[in-house]
């Protein structure tokens, strides 16, 4: 995203990033979870950037082109900062008093939010345009958790939705959604969700450039009730939803915009 | 739950009975861990257990999305509870204590096991299942009283004209003895519930409750919506309206406690908390019987209270073992049986609104219900179900219950079924209910 931003002309004041292989996160996740599924949540994340380090294929393949320079690639969100010259701060949360120091300090007039976690209403007032968020589904249909795997199942287009953040799950303003193209060629779940995830970095810097412009601008949901709000998707329906993009291998579509 | 009433006291009587029955109950236990000092080493190994696990393991539920457990293994593991809680008078014992062991028959969930029991030998073929409900559904015709009524409370070898009778217990055999007819044909057993049922109707307040006579602590209850179940079953099975539309009197009265948050107020059990097995007591006697007898608004009703209770499932990663008002504070322990009821609400819910949430939830409630189930440590403990997660919580403390068993294992054919289903249609066809 910060590469995005930068290309469009838009370099960022700062970056914040979440810490997550620290020792607090290791033993609240060792508390919740038990001692197998920290095992399997270190190894998640610690195997990709092993095999980054080895020059082997990692993380997200769509955003690959874009993280190419004209010496290679960016590997880390670090490479990104000392790139582009701005400053990257770590953090153990978002919330925290040392996060809102540091963006008090670069007064951004629009912070892009990759997380998935709440921000609180502090973080959500720093900046005048606001907290972009970028769902990974089209608002109001489908809030919350799992939504590309929900967005399957109940038969909605799959998609995303670029809003401002405010203090429900995913309620705020919509700034635009947008179906996406060629949902027929995903190999698999995780396929789609990196073919989203790239799409929404592309979209956001178009969405930007509008703001910027005077071109968009946000629209408050039209139904935020708390009925449209979805939770972590259990294994079983998430192979069912496999299923359902499997079955839904077709030709191209091009992908209708939603303001 | 043990539900026993007797009208002829009055509410200090009762407040000192209760009173002392706890202390006696006390002793009761601790003197049996004395007699029995070999039941010290699986007492200490679950609290020891149980500790640890909330200590170092708070799993919540982004932990019970993968299956760790199968459920058919976990559904074997508790009919074999069930089987062996089978006491040599056919009836079922209440619970397994870890101070006592296992309790006498109780006559309540020994009526409310059978259809369990027919479904699990339908599932699965399991001629033994058959053999313990006909057991089970002789025993309780001997309980009958005269009156057409069943006693209340732990089966102590009384005479049934020296026993109290109960509308609770009678509802909750009800439903057993409906379904051994419906599967027996047997007319000894269809005389038994019409006995049963005319004594309801008969029973009934003219405001659609039941209270005084027969009523735990003589009051009415919202709980008794699982009585009006058992009468919409009797009336579909003998093709006789008059069950069907007591049962609609009740719903109606307990419909009328439905506050618009989903709350349900009339739980009403002087002495004790509102412990989530009651709440969802309510929910599945109410749903259930709204089915039958086709009334959507009941319907509604309960896929209020159950989102309500969904989203605090999905987002506190736990049920809480009771709650206040409006659902407002939760207890700091979990009641199982109330888990594995809730699972059974979400699922029935699903199937009338293809909304895929509820199925969602009640896969990941399982999923937790599944991996507290002992796969060890001898009869009356592997594949029990304990009142309370940790075991020392205040819900039937120290104890595997049979009712619990008979819910999860509801839940998990429940699970089978629909997903079964599910993966044998198109998919296509399902669409969340928002």
């Amino acid at each position: 995203m910060a590469v995005r931003m930068a290309e469009l002309g838009h370099v960022p004041t700062g970056a914040l990033a979440l810490s997550t292989l620290n020792r607090g996160t290791l033993l609240r996740k060792l508390k919740q979870w038990g001692m197998h599924e920290v095992v399997r949540y270190a190894k998640a994340k610690l195997l990709p950037q092993i095999g980054h380090q080895r020059g082997r294929a990692a993380g997200n393949p769509y955003l690959d082109p874009l993280l190419k320079h004209e010496h290679g690639s960016f590997r880390s969100l670090r490479e990104v900062a000392a790139g582009y010259g701005f400053p990257l701060a770590f953090c153990h949360d978002q919330n925290s008093s040392e996060s809102i120091a540091h963006l008090q300090e670069w007064a951004p007039d629009l912070i892009i939010f990759t997380g998935g976690n709440i921000l609180r209403q502090q973080v959500l007032d720093l900046p005048g345009l606001g907290v972009l968020n970028v769902h990974l589904a089209l608002l109001p249909q489908i809030r919350g958790m799992s939504t590309p795997e929900w967005s399957l199942l109940n038969h909605v287009p799959v998609g995303i939705t670029i809003h401002c953040m405010d203090a429900g799950i995913d309620t705020g303003p919509v700034l635009q959604g947008y179906e996406l193209p060629e949902v027929a060629r995903c190999e698999s779940l995780s396929d789609l969700r990196n073919r989203l995830i790239a799409f929404g970095v592309e979209k956001t810097g178009d969405v930007v450039e509008g703001l910027v412009r005077g071109t968009i601008s946000a629209n408050p949901q039209s139904d935020t009730a708390p009925d449209n709000q979805f939770f972590v998707m259990h294994e079983w329906l998430q192979a069912r939803a496999a299923e359902r993009l499997m079955a839904n291998h077709r030709a191209p579509t091009t992908g209708a915009v939603h303001e | 739950m043990i539900d026993s009433a007797d009208p002829r006291r009055s509410k200090g009587d009762h407040q000192a009975t209760e009173i002392i029955g706890q202390i006696a109950k006390a002793l009761t236990e601790a003197t049996g861990l004395l007699l029995a000092p070999q039941r010290a080493g699986p007492l200490l190994r679950k609290l020891v257990s149980d500790k640890l696990r909330i200590t170092f393991e708070q799993r919540h539920l982004y932990s019970y999305t993968q299956t760790t457990r199968l459920s058919e293994e976990t559904l074997n593991a508790l009919l074999r509870w069930l089987f062996h809680a089978q006491r040599p008078d056919g009836g079922i014992a209440a619970y397994y204590s870890l101070l006592t062991g296992y309790s006498e028959s109780y006559p309540e969930v020994t009526g409310y096991i059978i259809p369990t029991l027919y479904d699990f030998a339908r599932s699965t073929d399991n001629s033994g299942a058959v053999v313990v409900a006909q057991r089970s559904a002789r025993w309780l015709l001997s309980l009958q009283m005269s009156t057409g009524a069943f006693p209340g409370g732990l089966h102590t070898g009384l005479h049934p004209s020296q026993m109290q009778p109960s509308v609770f217990n009678t509802g909750q055999i009800l439903q057993g003895l409906v379904r051994a007819h419906a599967e027996t044909k047997r007319s000894q057993i269809l005389q038994a519930a019409i006995g049963a049922g005319d004594w309801l109707v008969r029973m009934q307040q003219p405001d659609g409750s039941w209270s005084g006579p027969g009523a735990y602590q003589n009051a009415p209850h919202t709980y008794y919506s699982m009585v009006a179940w058992a009468l919409a079953l009797l009336s579909e099975e003998v093709s006789d309206d008059r069950y069907g539309i007591a049962a609609e009197r009740n719903l109606d009265w307990v419909l009328s406690h439905f506050r618009p948050g989903g709350w349900i107020d009339g739980i009403n059990l002087r002495g004790h908390p509102n412990y989530l097995h009651f709440i969802a007591y309510v929910l599945q006697g109410v749903l259930e019987c709204g089915i039958l007898r086709r009334r959507n608004h009941a319907i509604q009703s309960v896929a209020k209270s159950a989102w309500t209770l969904l989203r605090k499932f999905e987002t506190n990663k736990y049920l809480a073992g009771a709650y206040d008002t409006e659902f407002k504070r939760g207890a700091h322990f979990t009641c199982l049986t109330g888990n594995a009821q809730m699972s059974c609400v979400w699922l029935r819910l699903f199937e009338m609104t293809s909304d895929l949430r509820y199925l969602n939830a009640a896969l990941k409630i399982n999923e937790m219900l599944k991996e507290l189930i002992p796969t060890g440590g001898g009869q009356g403990i592997a594949g029990g179900v304990t009142g309370s997660y940790p075991i020392w919580g205040p819900y039937q403390p120290l104890r595997y219950i049979s009712w619990g068993c008979k819910f999860l294992a509801d839940a998990l054919l429940l699970e089978g079924r629909l997903t079964q289903s599910l993966e044998a249609s198109t998919f296509g066809a399902l669409q969340c209910a928002s």
